[in-house]
């Protein structure tokens, strides 16, 4: 939390002048970049998601079962990566146009229409490739939650299957898709290693722009909070629609029956699933396999082993810390009936929305006087001065993981604990059992897979993470993430591949556990 | 539930146990705006030579801001940047100290020097134009990119690029900012595409007939040329080295400074004094494919094969003080839009 | 017979919203009481502030857990729930999901040794007939095992109170009353003292040996079941317990030789055996005189001045709704409860009169 105020009061110090400048020049055209990228990832998602989910929770398209997870595989994928290895691929320099002028024996750019990728419409669409498994996920689960006896309800009331689909099962998934949506576009907002390969500015770009170009801190402080006003919008915006999520149903769920397709509508769904599957996921992973094969020898594993176990420690460092924090938040919500209490939670959210490296400014300006504060009462007590212990540590890295990536842990577990029954924190004092023993026998024991769930997609979020462990890091640290990024801003990637290949292998984990889980219920 | 806790006593004590070892005797601590791969094989010479360990952190973003965050705490001794706005930028915020040994003072002429010894420069790039073969041999002037003949061919990597604005600076300097903001609106206008990807990539598109003219660093053509796949992109284009009838080249530099605070401040004096030995400036420069800033050091064979040419004599301290005016005629013109 | 718990002025504010208030009550060891009332009333309310999950805002509760044990839990000293030694059966029975038959009802005893544990266990299986179970999870059990379970589990801490918040509501209709009567017995063996919370009065008949009426925060009026249903004191109780329907009438002005009217017919002021709360017989006021069906004749002579509204079959005969003709009196009724042998068809009118010699009258709210 201290962060995000250091940055707001930090953001007081702006020059109008810059300012001024600023938005005689590029400004609008940056805040109209950002709202089209977000509006555009968000309607892609929508149409790559729901009817995703729609196919797979309500039909019997081929192959279902495998779909189902096979979907979601996008999540592994950092966007970074995606969008390099896109724009790479589709560019008029790239494979894809190069064998096209071969075939066809065009010359040049005149002689044959290509679309650019570097567009906002072409960024839009590989965010949203990586993005849209957020929403397909969500609005399945809401699906498949929903009461069967509201749809054989509709049905009775002269509702066809598909009248019943667009009547009752969409609205009632509103609120999940509402919630996911706001997921996406926070994530798109606050990107800027993405869209940088896009040559699409958004407002990010004119944080970087107006901190390292012209040095002023406090302006960029101010458009970051210009950032975060957005942002705020959209939390707001889902915390609405949240509001009417009661009307779920957690009734056991009896198998429905799923519609029929006919021959081409069982193939219009496989072709439009396994395009998902195949651009958001294997094309990517297929590309990095030819380059890890071209180019991988065994120095470069040993090396790769390194910074691989980096890259493990403060993933897990990170995901323990934002766990533990989500479950204190959300115990203390649960168990104490303040009036206060949603606060912390409603706050912590924040910190997803805050690009990498404004949060590791945010962090620097905190911890750095901090540490002095810490060095300076060392020496006054005689002692030799500890030296950067807070900022110029690993503590920061994970500090600011977890300030980031605490909305997911938060999330997760409190859907764990809604689904406990509220009578279940009453009957252990009934029994004579302190609340604190309760929370041990009954609370943690049945939060076990939220624990777990939360748990892996901070360590997932943590591997991919670039930017704030690029700034933070001590000495010779290095993450697979940045020794990533350092071969892709060199355009390298060829010998990063294998690593980028073990990032994506770490994200394959969560999904693998998330499906295994839902099959064993 | 009694061994999590356990556990997550231990992970914080580990914690803790990893912040504490940073500083240490013995060694020299690196804030570096260049990638580890670059400088690592003279690190080692050094540390073969000398004993003392160097430890590098890289970051190409928000390292000025990092270091004046950590002030007097500062565990960095020396810096090395790829440009020179970022050395000027350290400088104003009084973040480096000056230093001065014979060695110094013998090995780096004047004019790759900060006037007061804060800041030295170790090797130089000239922002280059790249043209394909299929024009021809051309004598190009950066004011020519804003010819109309030119409309349509011309790439080049995002005009914010600090290699690019230091070029715009350049512009400034010499022909004032009615003229550059003019000159930048017609290059936008000749451009075949919004300035996108690396400088590497521009001489591709030319490879691909996308466009005939772009702007580049002289090391990369060096690194083209070694690399197998990209041998390809490199012959189909002239390096030329611009404005050679008249003021010459523009270029920058790579430089290091010792940080205000730097705790080794001898082993970083003895880094310096070995980075501008001439062997250091002999293997810095041929593994970066730059040009040496020590007389008499010759850079690779390869680099020397582009030819002699004239530099713009125009002080590094003048192109970093237009910076700021640089930017915002950026902005102005809406370069990368 | 020893009291067991004390509550005196007990009230509870939430969000500065008065839910109980001025509720005294007192209960002997080994009794069963009924809490009744609308829903809303506060009753469960009551229960949470018992269990010690809600904290009152004034009045105390004395609990003797032995001879010589005794908590008071008074606003300076609100002890924590799980210090008070009393059990509690929730709606949803709030097993824990994640463990064993065994392992719930093991639950509330960690600070026995494990022998001792094993045998407390071992021994309510026995009680509740739970021994096939022990191994089993709560989902793979029935709806009245799981019940029994939770009785075992509220149980085998031996506490010195047990609160039961809608027990039976989520029991099969056909199977409610067998195992009504069966954990009475389990209870009366047991010596335990109990509180339960209902909105169906026959599940008090059934259960408990006191009834309590509560209606917005306050128990209107305590006591043996029959005795409640004899001498309601006030409409809100009878009105609750559907003791009969109500009849409107008015008062004479003059309070000495007067008649009580209604559009069926006139009683004497002496019929009536309760005392209102103030004696003052104010014409304004709204009085309605509750009226059993057996109060009600059928009589030929006069005009008819009822129709049929609705008809209901029971075993005794056919269960009438009635309603005046005269609809625009300030005496005029409807869902007058009416019981005969004789079949008539619907909206027939018919002729009634009151017949009875004792009744109640109450201030209608």
């Amino acid at each position: 939390m201290a962060p995000i105020v250091v940055m707001l009061v930090a953001s007081l110090n702006a020059s109008s002048e810059l300012f001024s400048h600023l938005w005689a020049t590029v400004l609008p055209d940056y805040i109209y970049n950002t709202l089209v990228l977000g509006l555009l990832v968000a309607l892609l998602s929508l149409c790559f998601g729901v009817p995703a989910a729609a196919i797979i929770s309500q039909t019997d398209i081929v192959m279902g079962k495998q779909l189902r997870w096979l979907l979601m595989l996008p999540l592994a994928m950092p966007a970074y990566l995606v969008a390099y290895l896109y724009t790479d691929l589709f560019d008029y320099a790239g494979p894809v146009q190069r064998v096209l002028r071969t075939w066809f024996d065009w010359q040049s750019p005149h002689d044959y229409y290509f679309f650019d990728i570097r567009t906002i419409g072409g960024a839009a669409i590989v965010i949203a490739l990586v993005l849209f498994p957020y929403v397909y996920l969500l609005t399945r689960i809401a699906f498949e939650q929903q009461d069967r006896n509201l749809l054989r309800a509709s049905r009775l009331l002269g509702c066809t299957q598909r009248q019943s689909f667009y009547q009752l099962s969409l609205p009632l998934a509103r609120p999940a898709i509402a919630v996911s949506l706001a997921l996406v576009t926070m994530e798109t907002l606050a990107d800027f290693a993405t869209v940088q390969y896009f040559a699409v500015n958004t407002l990010t770009t004119a944080i970087y722009d107006t901190w390292l170009g012209y040095g002023d801190f406090a302006a960029a402080n101010a458009l970051a909070s210009v950032l975060m006003l957005f942002i705020l919008f959209v939390v707001v915006a889902e915390q609405r629609a949240r509001a009417g999520q009661r009307h779920q149903s957690s009734r056991p769920n009896t198998e429905h029956q799923r519609k029929q397709l006919s021959v081409v509508q069982q193939i219009i769904a496989s072709i439009f699933c396994w395009f998902l599957v195949f651009a958001g996921f294997l094309l990517p992973v297929i590309l990095l396999l030819v380059m890890a094969i071209d180019y991988a020898d065994y120095p470069q594993f040993i090396t790769l082993l390194a910074t691989g176990k980096n890259s493990i420690v403060i993933a897990i460092y990170s995901a323990t810390v934002a766990t533990l924090i989500a479950l204190t938040l959300a115990l203390f919500q649960r168990l104490h009936q303040s009036r206060g209490r949603m606060i912390p939670v409603q706050i912590s959210g924040f910190g997803y929305a805050i690009p990498g490296t404004v949060l590791a400014m945010a962090m620097l300006a905190t911890f750095g006087p901090l540490d002095h504060v810490i060095n300076d009462v060392a020496k006054a007590l005689g002692f030799s001065a500890p030296g950067l212990i807070l900022s110029g540590s690993l503590f920061a890295i994970i500090f600011a993981f977890v300030v980031r990536f605490s909305a997911i842990a938060n999330g997760t577990i409190n859907a764990g604990i809604s689904q406990i029954p509220k009578s279940l924190d009453l009957a252990p004092a009934s029994l004579g059992v302190k609340t604190w023993t309760a929370i041990f026998r009954v609370h943690l024991p049945l939060l076990k897979s939220s624990i777990l769930v939360a748990w892996l997609l901070v360590f997932v979020e943590a591997m991919k993470e670039l930017p704030a462990v690029l700034l933070l890091r001590p000495f010779n640290f290095e993450t697979l993430s940045t020794q990533i990024y350092q071969l892709i801003s060199d355009e390298r990637l060829e010998q990063g591949a294998l690593g980028a290949i073990l990032i994506v292998l770490f994200g394959l984990l969560p999904i693998i556990f998330l499906n295994r889980q839902k099959d064993s219920k | 539930m009694l061994n999590k806790i356990w556990f997550l006593a231990l992970v914080f004590i580990a914690l803790l146990g990893a912040s504490v070892n940073v500083i240490a005797s013995d060694e020299v601590n690196v804030y570096s705006y260049r990638q580890p791969f670059l400088v690592k094989p003279l690190f080692d010479e050094f540390t073969k030579a000398t004993g003392i360990n160097v430890n590098v952190v890289f970051a190409k973003k928000g390292m000025a801001e990092r270091l004046s965050r950590e002030g007097e705490y500062s565990p960095a001794d020396i810096l090395l940047t790829t440009d020179i706005s970022r050395l000027i930028e350290l400088k104003d915020q009084d973040l480096l100290q000056p230093a001065q040994s014979a060695e110094l003072t013998a090995a780096i002429p004047a004019q790759f020097k900060a006037a007061d010894d804060t800041w030295y420069a170790l090797t130089t790039r000239v922002r280059n134009i790249y043209s394909a073969k299929r024009l021809g041999k051309i004598d190009f002037n950066y004011e020519d990119l804003a010819d109309e003949k030119y409309q349509g061919k011309i790439c080049t990597r995002s005009g914010k690029h600090p290699y690019n604005v230091a070029l715009v600076a350049s512009m400034i300097a010499a022909h004032g900012e009615a003229y550059t903001l003019t000159w930048l609106e017609k290059v936008k206008a000749n451009l075949v595409r919004k300035p996108q990807g690396s400088d590497r990539a521009q001489v591709q598109a030319i490879h691909q007939n996308l466009c005939d003219v772009s702007l580049g660093n002289s090391y990369y053509f060096g690194n083209m040329l070694k690399d197998e796949q990209q041998k390809v992109w490199a012959d189909a284009v002239y390096i030329n080295f611009p404005n050679q009838s008249n003021r010459g080249a523009h270029v920058n530099i790579s430089g290091m400074a010792m940080a205000k605070y730097a705790p080794n401040k001898a082993h970083a004096l003895a880094l310096m004094n070995f980075l501008v030995s001439a062997p250091a400036q002999k293997m810095y420069a041929e593994t970066n494919m730059e040009y040496p800033v020590r007389p008499g050091v010759q850079p690779s064979k390869l680099v020397a094969s582009w030819g002699e040419f004239k530099t713009d004599d125009l002080s590094l301290e003048t192109i970093a003080k237009q910076r700021r005016a640089a930017l915002i005629l950026l902005d102005k013109a809406q370069f990368d839009l | 017979m020893k009291t067991l718990i004390n509550i005196e002025n007990l009230a509870v504010e939430l969000q500065s919203k008065v839910i109980l208030s001025q509720v005294d009550l007192s209960l002997a060891k080994g009794e069963i009481l009924g809490l009744v009332g609308a829903s809303g009333c506060g009753k469960t309310t009551l229960l949470n502030t018992l269990a010690g999950f809600i904290g009152q805002s004034a009045g105390s509760i004395e609990i003797n857990i032995t001879n010589n044990q005794q908590i008071k839990i008074t606003l300076e000293d609100m002890l924590p729930a799980e210090q008070r030694n009393i059990g509690m059966i929730f709606q949803d029975y709030a097993l824990f999901p994640h463990l064993s038959v065994q392992e719930n009802i093991c639950f509330g005893l960690k600070k026995l040794t494990k022998v001792e544990r094993e045998k407390r266990c071992a021994k309510l299986l026995t009680l509740l007939e739970l021994s096939e179970f022990a191994k089993r999870y709560p989902h793979q059990l029935s709806g009245g095992q799981q019940q029994r379970v939770a009785i075992a589990r509220a149980l085998a801490p031996q506490p010195s109170l047990l609160l039961l918040d809608e027990p039976f509501s989520n029991i099969d209709a056909r199977l409610r009353n067998e195992l009504m009567i069966e954990i009475r017995q389990l209870l009366k063996r047991l010596g335990m003292t109990a509180i339960f919370v209902t909105h169906n009065k026959d599940e008090v008949f059934t259960f408990a040996d006191k009834i309590a009426v509560m209606h917005q925060g306050q128990v209107l009026q305590i006591g043996p079941p029959a005795q409640v249903c004899q001498q309601p004191n006030s409409w809100q109780v009878a009105d609750f317990l559907q003791l009969g329907s109500w009849l409107p009438v008015t008062l004479p002005v003059d309070g000495n030789h007067a008649v009580i009217t209604s559009l069926i017919g006139q009683i004497e002021s002496s019929a009536i055996v309760n005392t209102l709360s103030d004696n003052k017989c104010d014409a304004l006021l709204n009085y309605q005189l509750l009226v059993k069906p057996s109060d009600i004749a059928l009589c030929q002579q006069q005009a008819s001045n009822v129709i049929i509204e609705h008809i209901g079959v029971t075993e005794q005969g056919y269960h009438y709704l009635l309603s005046s003709i005269e609809q625009n009196s300030a005496l005029a009724f409807s869902q007058l409860s009416f019981y005969s042998q004789e079949l008539f068809v619907l909206g027939a009118k018919l002729a009634i009169k009151l017949q009875g010699e004792h009744f109640h009258l109450y201030q209608a709210s």
